[in-house]
């Protein structure tokens, strides 16, 4: 049978959903024999190829995750994102509640442990968006998986179920937004 | 009241039975029909803020609310179709969007109803765009923290502090999307008239509204929830004890817009935890002078060598001993037969003690025919006041539910309030009529009152000699029209009610307390409606054991003093004077205090939580409060210390 493509990123993110994922334990080995991964943020593989199912884990904080979610999009037939920053904005939306500028000074300038701090600006490195926002504010998704970071039996559910070619809706005993 | 008549709905192709005038709502709960709400909460009024709760109604043209929709016969209604699970669904997506509800650092997290609902309809991910607005965090009051970010603007606890509290702290400001609960004017939590009951806390069905002394401390799914009563005030709430690990993680009210069942700041936070240094082993004061740990086979028997050797040189007499009235009443009920039976003395009190006097005595002088507290009425008697005369009092500094109950009533029934006190006592700006007596005057002031209601009523019995209102103006500082206004209420009234409290129990005069009584005598027809806040827990179980009954001590200054604290506060009292004087004070306790460490042997007691108990309220009803935890290791129940002590003489 041929392997289930699959593409992955992680954007806004903290790897917390990724280290949920690897939590499936031995359920990983069903999966490499049954997925094909290509581009992800540890494969050095620089396009995405067309892949079956994308997954996003992480907010759209910057310029640049948004292009990157519109790219998969167009890669990919399925799209799943994983975790409350993808499906909600999650821990990245809370410094929504204040102006762009003041989030930049504080991290660059008035942080603690910065000295003689200045904002970064240059045309190489990505702009943060006014507001972090959730995946699906720039892209259409098809699953959704919540959770801070989803639980590993959520993920292998959601995904077990992707590969028997059905797209899940967690149940309400594995919702979960903490 | 004539019974409701009973009505026949449908509920989605079911017959059901209702009463008329309940709303759809009710009927379904009572059919144990489920219908999903949020603002709806058992015992307020219904506002339809949520929406949730949306039937279909054959004839009406739009879907309605059924929390406050009336139900009819031959109503016809569908509470699950597509349609309304897909709205339910949208205004969960709207409220989710309208403001920052982050679940994964929210104390709430598990135990919010708005997160349960969005569980329950699959909501993994919202189709309107995230407003994410910047709203503030009132973290100003001691116990409360009102986080706006959370809030779902379902008024349950404005709703809670209007009809069930009655302080109407909390209400809305503002309109729209910008809408805010406020404290009284846009003050914060911390700087208003909130007494800090926390009704409102459990009423949120978010984390809007959060405790500092529970946050993170556990999920009610972590723990075990334990049905039991708070001891502190004498009101005896009923609680529910959330325990976790051993530890008191929160707690709540078994019955939060019902009676005695809304807590106050002392039994709901208060008594959570205490980081006062607790006695964990008994003491003993050596040679040198310190305090040192000793086992409880040697502190035991210290006390009972000493017990036999005063009594064998000094007399019986020599020795004396006092209870503190938060004891339940197990543990007093052994304190005075061991005092009384095994060592044979008759100079028991409690610290409490001379207040029971003034008060007995005062009963005694009022009603000349041997009765004795039964004459005094229970709690909700203040419910159906349409008049309650304060003295000497601020309930809702000592007593807050029963400050509530007298709230509530002026809420609901439009009852005035008078308060008479010669202290500061803030519980005067909620009266209608406020007197601040000189000093000392009070006598002349309720003689006064009593005289012009009699006048009123051209009542001719004189069971008091009463006062001209002339000289009670002159001993009061009063003006006369105040003084006339209280008794014209008074008059007018058909169902009056007295609450006293402290401020005259501390006169130790039972003329004062008879005099009170008169006066609630004369101003209710059906009989005199009065209540007296005890000071303690079990004040009147210890009371009605007896334990107070003589006041010899004073003048015997016993030698040997036991006194058992329990897990009371110390606070200087009447016994002050006795255990100053004694040679050899033993004191039983919880906690280390100035008394502990004055004591020459110390027994360690468990505290509140760590024992059951039996408890009689301020008006007379038996409640049993359970053992919440177990206490630390090396700690004795007070009725097995007292044991080991009898057994030792």
């Amino acid at each position: 049978m041929a392997k289930v493509k699959l593409a992955t990123s992680w954007l806004d993110a903290c790897a917390g959903c990724e280290m949920s994922l690897l939590d499936v334990d031995e359920f990983i080995i069903d999966l490499a024999q049954a997925v094909e991964f290509t581009r992800s943020p540890i494969t050095d593989i620089k396009e995405f190829p067309e892949v079956d199912v994308g997954l996003i884990t992480g907010a759209i904080g910057m310029n640049e995750h948004e292009e990157e979610a519109k790219e998969l999009r167009a890669k990919c037939k399925i799209l799943i994102v994983l975790g409350d920053c993808a499906c909600f904005g999650g821990i990245c939306a809370m410094r929504n509640a204040f102006p762009k500028e003041e989030v930049l000074r504080r991290a660059y300038i008035e942080c603690e442990s910065v000295k003689d701090g200045k904002i970064p600006s240059s045309p190489e490195i990505p702009v943060l968006l006014e507001k972090a926002l959730p995946v699906n504010a720039v892209v259409k998704v098809d699953c959704f998986v919540p959770g801070c970071p989803p639980r590993a039996g959520d993920i292998k559910y959601a995904l077990s179920e992707l590969l028997q070619g059905r797209i899940p809706v967690l149940p309400s005993e594995m919702m979960r937004f903490d | 009241m004539s019974d409701r008549k009973e009505i026949t709905l449908t509920i989605n192709g079911n017959q059901v039975k209702g009463k008329e005038g309940d709303t759809i709502l009710e009927v379904c709960r009572a059919n144990n029909i489920y219908v999903p709400t949020l603002c709806f909460l058992e015992g307020l009024s219904t506002v339809g803020a949520c929406r949730l709760c949306v039937v279909e109604i054959d004839g009406e043209r739009r879907i309605n609310p059924s929390c406050t929709y009336p139900a009819r016969e031959g109503l016809v209604i569908r509470t699950h179709t597509p349609n309304l699970e897909k709205y339910r669904r949208l205004i969960l997506e709207l409220m989710f969007t309208e403001r920052n509800h982050f679940c994964f650092f929210c104390a709430a997290s598990g135990d919010c109803e708005l997160q349960a609902q969005a569980y329950r309809y699959q909501m993994d991910h919202a189709r309107y765009p995230y407003t994410f607005p910047s709203l503030p965090t009132d973290t100003l009051n001691d116990f409360l923290v009102i986080d706006h970010n959370r809030c779902i603007l379902c008024g349950r606890c404005v709703r809670v502090c209007g009809e069930v509290v009655g302080n109407h702290t909390l209400d809305f400001s503002r309109r729209g999307w910008r809408t805010l609960i406020v404290a009284d004017l846009n003050q914060s939590l911390g700087q208003s008239s909130c007494i800090s009951c926390g009704a409102c806390l459990q009423a949120c069905p978010t984390g809007a509204i959060f405790s500092k002394v529970s946050a993170y401390r556990g999920r009610t799914s972590e723990g075990k929830v334990i049905r039991s009563m708070c001891s502190l005030c004498g009101i005896g709430c009923e609680t529910d004890v959330l325990v976790k690990d051993n530890n008191v993680v929160r707690i709540d009210g078994a019955n939060l817009t019902g009676l005695k069942g809304q807590l106050c700041l002392m039994g709901r936070f208060q008594q959570v935890y205490s980081e006062t240094p607790r006695v964990t082993t008994p003491l003993i004061r050596n040679k040198k002078g310190n305090l040192e740990p000793a086992s409880w086979e040697d502190a035991s028997k210290l006390v009972s060598e000493k017990i036999r050797d005063y009594k064998a040189s000094r007399g019986v007499g020599s020795i004396g001993g006092f209870a503190s009235s938060l004891c339940p009443s197990e543990t007093l009920d052994a304190f005075a037969k061991f005092m009384r039976n095994t060592v044979g003395t008759s100079y028991i009190d409690t610290l409490d003690g001379s207040s029971y006097r003034a008060m007995a005595q005062g009963i005694s002088v009022f009603s000349k025919n041997g009765k004795g507290l039964e004459i005094e009425s229970p709690l909700e008697a203040i419910l159906d006041a349409d008049c309650v005369l304060v003295v000497s009092s601020n309930p809702l500094e000592s007593h807050p539910v029963a400050g509530c109950y007298i709230l509530r009533a002026k809420t609901r029934k439009k009852a005035s309030i008078i308060v008479v006190d010669s202290r500061p006592n803030t519980f005067g700006f909620r009266a209608d009529v406020w007197l601040r007596p000189n000093g000392g005057s009070e006598e002349a002031l309720l003689g006064a009152l009593e005289g012009l209601i009699a006048k009123k009523a051209k009542d001719t019995e004189k069971s008091m000699r009463f006062v001209s209102l002339a000289k009670a103006v002159e001993a009061t500082g009063l003006d006369k029209d105040a003084i006339r206004k209280a008794a014209a209420m008074l008059s007018t009234a058909k169902n009056a009610v007295v609450v006293y409290g402290e401020g005259i129990l501390d006169k130790k005069d039972p003329k004062l307390v008879a005099r009170v009584l008169d006066l609630a005598k004369l101003a209710n027809h059906d009989g005199l409606k009065v209540i007296s806040l005890k000071p303690r827990g079990n004040s009147r179980g210890a009371w009605e054991l007896g334990i107070a009954n003589q006041n010899g001590m004073a003048k015997a200054k016993p030698k040997m003093v036991y006194v058992l604290m329990g897990d009371d506060k110390f606070e200087m009292g009447d016994w002050a004077t006795p255990v100053d004087q004694a040679e050899f004070l033993v004191v039983q306790a919880s906690y280390r205090s100035p008394l502990t460490d004055c004591a020459d042997v110390v027994l360690p007691s468990p505290i509140w939580a760590e024992r059951k108990g039996k408890y009689v309220s301020l008006d007379g009803k038996v409640g049993h409060s359970q053992k919440l935890l177990e206490p630390p290791s090396g700690i004795k129940d007070d009725v097995e210390i007292i044991a080991k002590l009898a057994m030792g003489i």
